[in-house]
């Protein structure tokens, strides 16, 4: 990968991040692009940063050195980050964190209070069509508890487009479910993520899940270990 | 869905500490407001008293703290009455005097001493079967309705004050008056309030003749020709005269009730500020996951206070609403009490319901701020990681 940050939607310049319980280096160094509409992989053992490298990318955290740049500009220049998550990037993890007490209808709308003014019937009617998207509009009117686990991960993906962005971060998307959800829940990314031209980076240890991928960054110790092409 | 709507979810999740909270502090605000409701009516009962019966100085002796404890001689009134300025001039003896009932026990209750031609007498309305005191009758008293009721007293019977049942005073009217402390107290001949109290003239009002458009002035003239008035016999006692709004601010018995209302609502507002922090840190402190997915799609800090501040002032809120009916009832409820009911109108005016409600939405935000702010400044990582 030698393009640099005006090729790529994310690119991330030898980020290094350290915790401040030890000497440990989650990243050490490490640079990534992911070009828009790409899907991408990133494999490891536990702990060598593929996680952090995610939640870099979505500026859910920020580095202690390097630079993160969105189409060409430096993130750390962004005077309203929370402004950029919420219009940019879509989040998916392993454990869901659906809000136990809306109903799927609802905690779809969660992000577009931070999105492009809507008013709460049309918040109401895309969450509506969003929960249609990934097929579990007739689960509408439930509270999470009353959903499957992989309707409730359903429920995260169309909360994950609310307002629709153009990359999504997924943490181990299939961590939490069956081998016949995780098949449903693969097939459903892939769609969006073709139909929607997104963006989609996927940490996963699964090899099925980085089989799926354009390319897969492998890493360890804080340090990407190889980056390649799948096909 | 609406955000306020989310607020209100968020709020039915634990219902029962939800109500709790909302019951303790309700409990809290009730007390506050009904003390701010004693004082707001005992004074604006004072007030309104002096209004209607268009006085414009109330004179007492300087230095004391009430008319309760102030003693001069007639002879100053006589002068004040002499006074060009000076329309009218309406004297009284007051004291807080036992009255003995029939059992032998004996209740304190505030009997005044008035001429007939006292300002007061121009407003009481004397109930069917009474009638008024007449010149030169000694040993009569008129009732309050408030006293004739807890004393069981009507037209005909009769009062013994301290136990000296050789000179017993005979009812002859119950009286409807504006003024609760008139309500729950007697009148007698003014020589016999002499006699019960033992004081002399403990006060008396004035009406200022009014020429000028600036009555301010003029009142102000007749002020301090009151206070230059001296009697040679009695020298060291001087007059203090004042418009009735400074007389209520200064009366000590007032400025306590006001002192007691506002350190109650100051230990009630301190309780819901600790109740309401508690249970807003337990509630932020369950619902870190949450916040924390609210911060990673994008939810800025202001949000998220906002939030937690809508839950606390939405809590706070409800506790206002519940407070005013728990004032309502505890006042109505007073006011069943003989001991206390001569003192007490259990009227909850709107600008004390709105004092209350204020308080207690200041209580919301107050409870609620350190855990909004702690909420919004989590890092969205460290909040989902949070088990």
């Amino acid at each position: 990968m030698t393009d640099g940050p005006a090729e790529h939607l994310i690119y991330a310049d030898r980020l290094v991040k350290t915790y401040p319980d030890g000497d440990v280096h989650a990243l050490n160094g490490v640079t990534v692009g992911v070009r828009p509409g790409q899907h991408v992989a990133i494999t490891g053992p536990s702990g060598c940063g593929k996680s952090t490298l995610l939640n870099m990318l979505g500026m859910l955290d920020r580095p202690d050195g390097g630079e993160i740049y969105f189409r060409g500009e430096p993130l750390s220049k962004h005077a309203n980050l929370d402004h950029f998550r919420a219009r940019q990037i879509g989040f998916v993890f392993q454990s869901f964190f659906l809000i136990p007490t809306l109903t799927a209808r609802e905690n779809v709308q969660v992000p577009m209070f931070e999105g492009p003014r809507l008013s709460a019937r049309e918040r109401a009617e895309k969450a509506e069509a969003l929960l249609e998207l990934v097929g579990v509009a007739k689960r509408a009117s439930h509270l999470p508890k009353q959903l499957s686990v992989g309707e409730r991960q359903r429920v995260a993906l169309a909360r994950s487009l609310a307002n629709d962005p153009v990359m999504l971060l997924a943490d181990e998307p299939t961590g939490n479910l069956d081998s016949d959800n995780a098949v449903k829940v693969l097939d459903l990314f892939a769609s969006l993520q073709k139909s929607r031209n997104l963006a989609l980076l996927v940490v996963t240890h699964s090899d099925e899940v980085a089989d799926r991928a354009d390319r897969v960054i492998h890493m360890k110790d804080g340090r990407v270990l190889s980056d390649s092409a799948t096909r | 869905m609406y955000f306020v709507s989310f607020i209100l979810k968020n709020l039915t999740r634990r219902p029962v500490r939800t109500a709790l909270t909302v019951l303790g502090l309700a409990v809290a605000v009730g007390s506050m407001i009904a003390l701010l409701a004693v004082s707001y009516n005992v004074e604006k009962s004072v007030e309104s008293a002096f209004d209607r019966r268009r006085v414009d100085l109330v004179v007492m002796q300087a230095g004391k703290s009430s008319g309760l404890n102030s003693d001069f001689s007639e002879y100053l009134v006589e002068e004040a009455r002499k006074l060009p300025e000076v329309a009218k001039v309406s004297e009284g003896v007051v004291d807080v005097t036992d009255m003995t009932r029939d059992s032998g026990a004996s209740d304190p209750v505030l009997i005044q001493g008035w001429r007939l031609d006292n300002f007061g007498f121009e407003d009481i309305q004397i109930q069917p079967g009474g009638r008024m005191l007449e010149r030169g009758e000694r040993n009569k008293i008129m009732l309050g309705r408030t006293l004739a009721t807890n004393l069981n007293k009507k037209v005909g019977d009769q009062i013994v004050f301290g136990g000296n049942k050789e000179n017993p005073y005979e009812v002859v009217a119950v009286f409807k008056s504006f003024v609760v402390f008139e309500e729950g107290g007697a009148i007698v001949p003014f020589e016999d309030g002499q006699l019960l109290t033992g004081k002399r003239v403990t006060g008396f009002s004035v009406r200022v003749k009014k020429v000028s458009p600036d009555s301010a002035a003029e009142i102000e003239v007749v002020r301090q020709k009151l206070e230059a008035l001296r009697d040679a016999k009695d020298t060291t006692v001087r007059l203090a005269a004042q418009t009735p709004d400074t007389y209520v601010t200064s009366v000590s018995q007032l400025k306590l009730i006001r002192a007691v209302a506002w350190l109650v609502s100051a230990i009630a507002l301190a309780i819901g500020v600790i109740s309401m922090l508690n249970t807003m840190a337990m509630s932020v402190l369950e619902r870190t996951q949450e916040i924390g997915i609210l911060r990673a799609v994008g939810w800025p800090p202001l949000r998220v206070i906002s939030m937690i501040l809508g839950e606390a002032v939405v809590l706070a809120s409800i506790a206002a609403v519940g407070g005013t009916v728990i004032a309502f009832l505890g006042l109505h409820l007073l006011t069943l009490s003989p001991k206390v009911n001569g003192f007490i109108e259990p009227e909850l005016a709107l600008v004390v319901i709105l004092r209350g409600v204020g308080i207690t939405v200041l209580i919301g935000v107050l409870g609620g701020a350190y855990p909004a702010f702690r909420a919004a400044h989590l890092l969205p990582t460290e909040a989902l990681r949070h088990d």
